[in-house]
């Protein structure tokens, strides 16, 4: 079609604009098309070998499943959150489009926010697709036992990705220099998935029954992976194996309802966190 | 249009911009001058709202811009960056909608003008595979999406060929036609500067040290203007001339090739014209040039 027949699309919101473009660039380059593959295997590979240590091959329950899942989850999802939100500063600062925006009458919540949409649409689809599609051959395979367990997990894995992205993007306006960004992520990554759980025994053992087991859980609600571990859990009345706590009591307010609060204070947090620091920053 | 008053930025214990005041006139294309680190930079995003002065204040048609109205001004505001990469896999027409969604505006709105500057094709295609040129073309587009009355252009011609160049030029003199447009201009190549602007002003060291036409900047630092004389064949060989000249107060007097040259004082122009009109006999042609832009600029600098 000619160039002067060429009727152009309308504009949209700023925020549409932004969340559009960074879903379609992730569907573009495959990243959404990946991940699910990703996690659809790794669904399909933990579900059926899982237990293979025991001698038996075959898809297992769902209950049994979400807790093997949950062991792994824990460490990818964040870690892909945080790539992804990581660089959304640094990238527009190095191509130069960010003092576009910038001098562009659009407002720090709807470029933080419409960035963030699509980013949590780019890591929600994934997850949905790759954990719910094996999860209807499981269903298939072994019945509806745990299936509500299982619908738990996929829903709190999407919520895990949406809290560690919105950390993310806080690290992103937090840092100006990429190199500092990618240190701080890595950091994070490592603090939440494995040091702040060893700090937790740790101080568990040196301060000798001190900490009573009900201080010890509300210490674990202050990490996002800890409180998504539980909650899964939860699900699946299987307090026994989460991280030994076969002999602590769980208080009683520790119901999914808090942990599902605790989990979107995560989300909103960091974000808000974030708004404000990159209002503050790069808006005059 | 736009008025700074005594703006000065701080950037820790450094001065980037000192006490700088100056008003953008509507509708006039003011260039602003100055070397690396003249803080010609910051000055610019402190006119986009990019970064807050430390001290002084901003005016916009006589009313001071408080935090609120920032973002209304910069509804009026377009802006080419120097320096602009774009998104790689983005088509050309992709990446004006963004901005157009972005910056309220539509492509509708320029249509012709976006058809000046890349066809259809060029559009098409992902900005990746785009020249530097193609680009600037782009970033020009953008920068206009919003139909501003204020354009801010930071080395608009940097990576432009000469077509390229002479059509940015006319797209802007058009704008200009059909609107008030205030163009700001801020660029390295002081002849392309010198020949588009209305007024300049010229940093130094974080400080505003000149602002005016060229006439007057030429004026106030009392640089003298450029006479050369192609002297007549056979002649006294200039010699004649060059006595007029030398009793008239012309300094930094040469003769070689044919050509007798020489800088008069401004305020002896017309005096010293006269003089030399007298003796039509010794000389084929002559030419009288004000200083360059790049005169007055060296001559601040």
């Amino acid at each position: 079609m000619a160039f002067t027949e060429q009727a152009y699309k309308g504009t949209t919101t700023p925020f549409k604009a932004l969340a559009h473009k960074e879903f379609s660039d992730r569907l573009k380059n495959r990243w959404v098309a990946a991940i699910t593959v990703g996690f659809a295997l790794l669904t399909i590979v933990v579900a059926y070998f899982g237990s293979a240590a025991s001698g038996v091959v075959s898809f297992r329950n769902m209950g049994a499943t979400v807790a093997s899942l949950t062991s792994l989850v824990v460490y990818f999802i964040p870690m892909l959150a945080l790539t992804l939100g990581g660089g959304v500063i640094a990238d527009e600062r190095d191509r130069h489009t960010l003092d576009l925006y910038l001098s562009a009458p659009i407002t720090a919540a709807e470029f933080i926010l419409g960035k963030y949409a699509g980013l949590a649409v780019s890591l929600a689809v994934p997850s949905l697709l790759g954990f719910s599609i094996p999860g209807l051959i499981l269903l298939v395979k072994s019945g509806f036992g745990s299936f509500g367990s299982y619908v738990v997990f996929v829903v709190n894995s999407v919520a895990l990705g949406m809290v560690f992205l919105s950390i993310s993007f806080l690290t992103s306006v937090m840092f100006y220099e990429r190199s500092k960004v990618i240190g701080f992520t890595v950091l994070v990554w490592l603090f939440f998935t494995i040091v702040y759980d060893l700090g937790l025994v740790g101080m568990l053992i040196v301060t000798k029954g001190a900490m009573t087991p009900a201080m010890f859980v509300v210490m674990l609600l202050l990490n996002p992976v800890d409180v998504y571990r539980i909650l899964n859990f939860t699900t699946i009345g299987e307090y026994s194996v989460l991280m030994g706590l076969s002999s602590v009591d769980i208080p009683g307010f520790i119901r999914p309802s808090v942990l599902w609060a605790v989990t979107a204070m995560w989300i909103t947090a960091p974000l808000l966190a974030s708004y404000y620091l990159f209002k503050k920053r790069y808006m005059a | 249009m736009l008025k700074f008053e005594r703006v000065t930025k701080y950037y820790g214990e450094i001065k980037a911009v000192e006490e700088v005041s100056f008003e953008l006139l509507e509708g006039e294309m003011f260039g602003l001058a100055g070397p690396n680190g003249s803080g010609k930079s910051t000055l610019l995003k402190i006119m986009l709202g990019l970064i807050r002065p430390t001290e002084g204040q901003i005016l916009v048609n006589g009313v001071q811009l408080k935090d609120k109205d920032w973002r209304e001004f910069r509804g009026i505001i377009g802006y080419m960056p120097e320096r602009v990469s774009f998104y790689d896999n983005l088509t050309g027409i992709e990446t004006l909608e963004l901005f157009a969604s972005i910056k309220g505006g539509s492509l509708n709105n320029i249509k012709d003008i976006i058809q000046r500057l890349l066809t259809s094709d060029v559009l098409a295609r992902k900005v990746g595979t785009y020249s530097k040129g193609m680009r600037q073309r782009l970033n020009l587009a953008q920068a206009l999406l919003n139909d501003p009355s204020l354009l801010v252009l930071d080395e608009p011609t940097s990576g432009l060929d000469p077509i390229g160049t002479r059509l940015l030029y006319d797209i802007l003199d058009a704008v200009r036609q059909r609107k008030k447009l205030t163009v700001v201009l801020s660029s390295h190549m002081l002849a392309e500067v010198e020949e588009k602007v209305n007024r300049v002003g010229i940093m130094k060291s974080g400080i505003l040290k000149a602002v005016g036409t060229l006439d007057e900047l030429y004026r106030g630092l009392n640089l003298p203007l450029k006479l050369i004389i192609i002297v007549t064949e056979g002649g006294s060989q200039g010699e004649v001339l060059w006595e007029i000249l030398k009793n008239e107060g012309a300094v930094n007097i040469t003769y070689g090739s044919g050509q007798l040259t020489a800088e008069l004082p401004v305020e002896n122009k017309l005096k010293m014209l006269a003089s030399i009109l007298e003796q039509k006999d010794q000389f084929v042609d002559f030419t009288l040039r004000q200083p360059s832009l790049e005169e007055v600029f060296f001559g601040i600098h």
